[in-house]
């Protein structure tokens, strides 16, 4: 059954803030499948990351290093799209998966589930997906998050 | 008391890291570490089923995890449960380390000086820390052969400057180790100081016959001294020799991360009435990690420095050591003399008007061509008349 199939598009200003989806869990599920995907993960347009680049390197490097970084920025390419997923059940944290894989297929149930999120007993009630948009480098990205529930045998 | 080799920042599977739990731990315990925390971003999932991971390789792994948010990386390590790294804005970043303390851990500033987004996300600490006393510690040393790296002696300076400030914070290193790749830079360790009462747990659970949970308990107690040694100070960094600093005051020991009270003689004089001279014992081990690194013969320096600058420096000849290759082709053992260093040294005890706040040790040559830090203990505090107690 599907709960959830959300999509949407995401600019730079959005940079550094989370998305939070609700989401209901109904009783006797077995199994939640998540697929988090987004895209484009890589900014293309090399004047532009440079320039994006040299813009962090004012903030982040001190003077006298700037040149020598500006020089050397080709070891900090291709700038890349960064958005991670995190899950509440309804009494807490059920774990993030904190990496760079722009299609991640994810699923939880009470025996198992994907690195970085927490097995246990799938309960009932109001579930919180977060998208976490560390960083969104190019014009747009778009993202669409998908959460079907598997119910247990016999329940339906 | 003994000096356990810790490496406090890793990552597996469960967040961005290329490697399962079991392959750290073979890692780590092939690298010569006793201790490592597993400081996985935003996630402590990578935890389960370690107890079957300690005692296959003897290895303590302490619960952690890397607050990964978008104003700065904090390696937190300790907790008994999640502490929520969503809230955090750019000034309540207090309130997240209230929150970790309250769990019962502690927390760090990863890699403070790490270039930020969009390069490496959140990497560069942005937070406006309110109260620098609930910082727990610093991560002056990030990565392999960090002594060189500009962001890390950035670090190394802001650590410096919070201790002339009177803030007593503890700095580490960590590898924020992602994967199992040889590298041939030289690997920095964290040793941590912990009582060395091995058993203990094992009799009180051995009163009940029950020798497993014996085990586990001597597993948690050792995990919490290791905790509280890095929360105290009681640590010491190298990329080679373990170089450990203790003071000779009123009769007593004084090892790093504590504070020397003012009541007592011959503290530095931070009582008027006895200015009298500090005698600090510095002591040089070659022989740790044996095998694992190696440093060319050369003339050392042992540096003590404190909030009045280096006050003293001492030359210290090496002879070298092997590294791992050679072993064996030697059959005649190396001169333990040769490896193992005690120097005693004095320091004036200073003035009222500009008294002496801590003292460190540090020891400099030259690595790789280039002259640098190869070793630093934490710092010795000197509770002034009027504070008396410090900060935690
Ligand atoms: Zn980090
Ligand atoms: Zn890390």
């Amino acid at each position: 059954m599907e709960l959830l199939d959300l999509q949407g598009s995401a600019v730079p200003e959005q940079s550094r803030t989370h998305i939070r989806i609700p989401f209901e869990l109904q009783a006797n599920v077995d199994r939640l499948q998540i697929r988090l995907e987004y895209a484009p993960k890589i900014l293309e347009d090399r004047e532009a990351a440079l320039n994006l680049l040299q813009e962090s390197y004012e903030l982040y490097i001190l003077p006298e290093q700037r040149e020598q970084a500006i020089a050397r920025a080709d070891r900090h390419l291709p700038l890349k799209n960064l958005i991670t997923l995190s899950l509440d059940d309804p009494n807490g944290y059920r774990g993030a998966c904190h990496r760079h894989d722009p299609v991640q297929e994810l699923f939880l149930s009470r025996e198992s589930a994907s690195p970085g999120l927490m097995s246990g007993e799938l309960e009932a009630g109001a579930w919180i997906a977060t998208l976490s948009l560390h960083c969104i480098v190019t014009p747009t990205c778009d993202y669409r998050l998908r959460i079907q529930a598997a119910e247990k045998e016999g329940s339906a | 008391m003994t000096w356990i080799a810790c490496e406090l920042h890793t990552h597996t599977l469960h967040s961005d890291g290329r490697q399962t739990l079991r392959e750290l731990a073979e890692g780590a315990v092939k690298l010569g570490f006793g201790a490592i925390a597993l400081t996985d971003h935003n996630t402590m999932s990578g935890l389960d089923g370690k107890e079957e991971i300690e005692r296959e390789f003897g290895l303590t792994i302490i619960p952690g995890m890397e607050w990964t948010t978008f104003y700065g990386h904090m390696v937190t390590i300790g907790m008994s449960e999640f502490a929520d790294w969503r809230q955090a804005g750019r000034s309540d970043i207090d309130r997240g380390i209230a929150e970790v303390h309250r769990l019962g851990g502690i927390a760090g500033l990863a890699h403070p000086f790490r270039i930020g987004s969009p390069a490496c996300t959140g990497c560069f600490w942005e937070y406006e820390v309110g109260d620098w006393n609930a910082v727990d510690y610093i991560e002056v040393w990030s990565g392999t052969f960090p002594s060189i790296q500009t962001d890390n002696r950035r670090a190394f300076k802001l650590w410096t400057a919070k201790l002339n400030e009177g803030y007593r914070i503890a700095a580490v290193s960590g590898r924020d180790w992602h994967a199992q790749e040889d590298t041939d830079e030289p690997i920095s360790v964290t040793y941590l100081e912990i009582e060395d009462r091995s058993g203990e747990a094992e009799e009180e659970a051995g009163a009940s016959g029950d020798q497993e949970a014996g085990t586990e308990a001597e597993a948690s107690l050792r995990e919490a001294r290791l905790i509280r040694a890095l929360g105290q100070g009681r640590a010491c960094v190298t990329i080679g020799p373990l170089l450990t600093m203790t003071l000779e005051a009123g009769g007593k020991t004084w090892p790093v991360g504590s504070a020397v009270p003012a009541a007592l003689p011959g503290t530095g004089g931070t009582v008027p009435e006895t200015n009298e001279a500090v005698r600090v014992k510095l002591s040089l081990d070659f022989t740790v990690r044996s095998g694992l690194w190696s440093l060319p013969g050369q003339m050392f320096r042992l540096k003590l420095c404190s909030n009045l600058g280096e006050e003293v420096n001492l030359d210290l000849p090496f002879a070298g050591n092997r590294p791992v290759e050679h072993e064996h082709e030697h059959e005649h053992e190396e001169d333990a003399s040769s490896l193992w260093f005690e120097r005693e040294a004095e320091l004036p005890g200073s003035d009222t008007a500009a008294p002496r706040i801590w003292l460190r040790a540090e020891l400099w040559g030259t690595v790789r061509g280039a002259y640098t830090r190869i070793a630093f203990t934490n710092a010795v505090y000197f509770d002034s008349e009027k504070e008396g107690g410090g900060s935690r």
